[in-house]
């Protein structure tokens, strides 16, 4: 008897359907090496929540995919429930989560390594930012899904561009959790934005240079990248993370990196800015 | 974080940043800022292994790496392309740790193997030295096992026992050639080091990765669980030598030249964040009198000697004071791994 009660596969062989190969060529950055994506950013989109916002980055030129958009909701603060322990600070906990149709391969409903990295660094980011003693016995859950990454289709597999591209949805994420926190009206020290920069090989000679906002698949090779959590006002870093082959024989190089990547969080800062003065005067 | 929440009261919080603030600062084991904990230091202790180390720390904490090589197939084997062009991939590595008292799956515990995966493949050369032919590849598996509670936080443990491991690895000579499926050479002793012993070796090294804190204006390095409960910034820095060849072979000049190459720094959230704020002596007596509390506002403004978690971030001079201190010819990282050459690889 036919079992009826699970969706079963067909009875007969079956090919795998075999796509042509992507006519598409290879973008290429258009930007100025010192130009950001554009971002929109909304606060207040999750009514549910005590405090939520939204973010999308533009496109890419020409792209077949839109940019990444991000959702982040901000709950509590609340009292911590009876069978937790006491604490004289507000209680942080962070998850980011891509959604599971987010990216080209599929991600499990189960947070994978990445999705715990970038939670444990969103987390540092927004620890130092949150004036944390004046809510004690009390936790808040900042909850960041990624709605869509932003992943090429000819490089979905190339592991290489997904490592670069954590940076980018790190910044967004950070970005977009500030937002989602001062719009919970939580207290907090300045508000925090992402900014991204990376060294790049240019293909023609040996040479490299410094780009901000990189999107990993318009460039040839990326030699390194650097995320940084910036205050504006108060000009401190909660968050750095750097990594790839920065040449020993030049030890300015890096500083350069750091540098560039505070300029980048600074025209994000604008946009959160931005957005909460329209939040504010919208009502 | 790793650590569990240190039981030290402001008092004593303050007493410890009081005295780390100072230059030069006074640290409560009587270290030198600059100077690293005592270790021990053993390699090639399992037998079932390609590369084994294990390092006990003075105080207790240990820890043994095991490093296992298997061979897979490479899955898009690339049919255009030279033989010469070698690619690989970083998933190629698999880095488990493990922590007694953590899940797995903690966050803490992720980011220390994130961490310590992202400085080991920071520079890509480490996966080519696993590509045998365009069809077939080393798969290796690195686990990381803390054997001892997490006294501090057990980073630089974690990360110079698998340096040592990984220095220590070995794979079977390769007998074969070309794209044919591999066959080795069964004799453990002609077996081939992953990374070239002294002599004719040339390229990156095995990271490691170092732990710095700021507390006023001191760096200090190797902090205890005590000094990182009032760290105003704490910076895990990676770093691998390279050697370059040398034209002339026996002329070692230079010999304290290293040259080191700077892989990935990532931000640690310090467990200071955490701890309960002390409360000025006026405070107390108001409150208890029924006359109105302070204002918030004045609750912020630091009191002298009294002890307070600190703040915001970092400003970019620090982390820069950080990373030169790391960098600096002669400093810490040439000290530490000057000590590991000094280990015996068996």
């Amino acid at each position: 008897m036919a079992d009826r009660r699970r969706i079963n596969g067909p009875g007969g062989t079956t090919l795998p359907p075999l796509y042509d190969d992507d006519p598409l060529p290879l973008p290429t950055r258009l930007r100025l090496p010192n130009a950001v994506r554009s971002v929109y950013l909304k606060t207040g989109v999750t009514p549910s929540a005590s405090g939520s916002a939204y973010l999308e980055v533009e496109s890419r030129n020409g792209a077949p995919t839109t940019g990444m958009k991000l959702s982040c909701t901000v709950h509590g603060p609340r009292s911590l429930p009876r069978s937790a322990p006491f604490s004289p600070h507000m209680v942080l906990t962070t998850h980011v989560k891509y959604a599971p149709f987010a990216t080209k391969s599929r991600r499990g409903y189960l947070r994978d390594a990445s999705e715990r990295d970038l939670s444990t660094h969103l987390e540092t980011a927004l620890r130092g930012v949150l004036i944390a003693d004046r809510w004690p016995k009390s936790g808040v859950d900042v909850v960041v899904t990624i709605i869509e990454g932003e992943e090429a289709r000819q490089f979905a597999v190339d592991q290489g561009s997904e490592e670069w591209d954590m940076m980018n949805v790190l910044s967004a994420c950070i970005t977009v959790a500030a937002a989602a926190v001062a719009d919970a009206g939580i207290d907090c020290v300045d508000t925090v934005s992402g900014g991204v920069a990376a060294l790049v090989s240019l293909s023609d000679d040996g040479k490299s240079e410094i780009v901000l906002d990189p999107v990993a698949t318009e460039h040839e090779e990326i030699l390194a990248a650097c995320c940084v959590a910036y205050l504006p006002n108060r000009d401190e870093i909660t968050n750095l993370w750097l990594k790839g082959e920065v040449s020993s024989t030049d030890p300015g190089l890096y500083r350069n990196l750091i540098a560039r990547a505070v300029y980048a969080s600074k025209g994000t800062s604008q946009a959160i800015v931005g957005s909460l003065n329209e939040a504010v005067t919208g009502v | 974080m790793a650590t569990t929440h240190t039981l030290l009261s402001p008092a004593e919080l303050n007493y410890l940043h009081t005295s780390l603030s100072l230059r030069p600062p006074i640290r409560s084991d009587g270290r030198l800022p600059t100077q690293f904990r005592p270790l021990t230091a053993e390699t090639g202790i399992l037998q079932g292994t390609n590369g084994s180390a294990c390092v006990t720390f003075s105080d207790g904490a240990e820890a043994i790496v095991g490093v296992k090589a298997e061979i897979e197939k490479t899955p898009d084997a690339q049919q255009s392309g030279d033989a010469d062009e070698k690619k690989a991939r970083g998933d190629w590595v698999e880095i488990s740790v493990e922590i007694p008292s953590q899940r797995d799956d903690d966050a803490a515990t992720v980011f220390l193997g994130e961490m310590l995966r992202e400085a080991l493949l920071g520079d890509g050369e480490f996966a080519k030295k696993l590509w045998i032919n365009r069809r077939f590849h080393w798969r290796l598996h690195i686990d990381i096992l803390l054997l001892s509670p997490p006294l501090s936080y057990p980073l630089p443990l974690l990360s110079l026992t698998t340096h040592l491991a990984l220095l220590a690895t070995r794979l079977p000579k390769l007998k074969s050639e070309g794209d044919e499926d591999p066959m080795f050479d069964d004799d453990w002793e002609s077996s081939v080091f992953v990374y070239p012993r002294e002599g004719a070796s040339e390229g990156t090294r095995p990271p490691i990765t170092l732990l710095v804190v700021t507390v006023g204006d001191n760096v200090i390095f190797d902090p205890t669980k005590e000094e990182l409960a009032v760290a105003e910034t704490a910076l895990a820095v990676s770093v691998a030598e390279v050697r370059r060849e040398r034209p002339r072979g026996g002329m070692e000049v230079d010999s304290k030249g290293r040259e080191l190459k700077l892989l990935s720094i990532r931000t640690i959230d310090p467990p200071s964040r955490l701890t309960p704020p002390g409360v000025p002596n006026g405070t107390a007596t108001t409150a208890t009198e029924g006359k109105p509390a302070p204002s918030n506002l004045s609750s912020e403004t630091p009191v002298a000697g009294v002890w307070k978690a600190p703040l915001g971030g970092t400003k970019f001079t620090v982390v820069d004071g950080i990373i030169q201190a790391v960098l600096e010819k002669g400093g810490v990282a040439d000290e530490v791994l000057d000590g590991l050459d000094g280990v015996e690889l068996a």
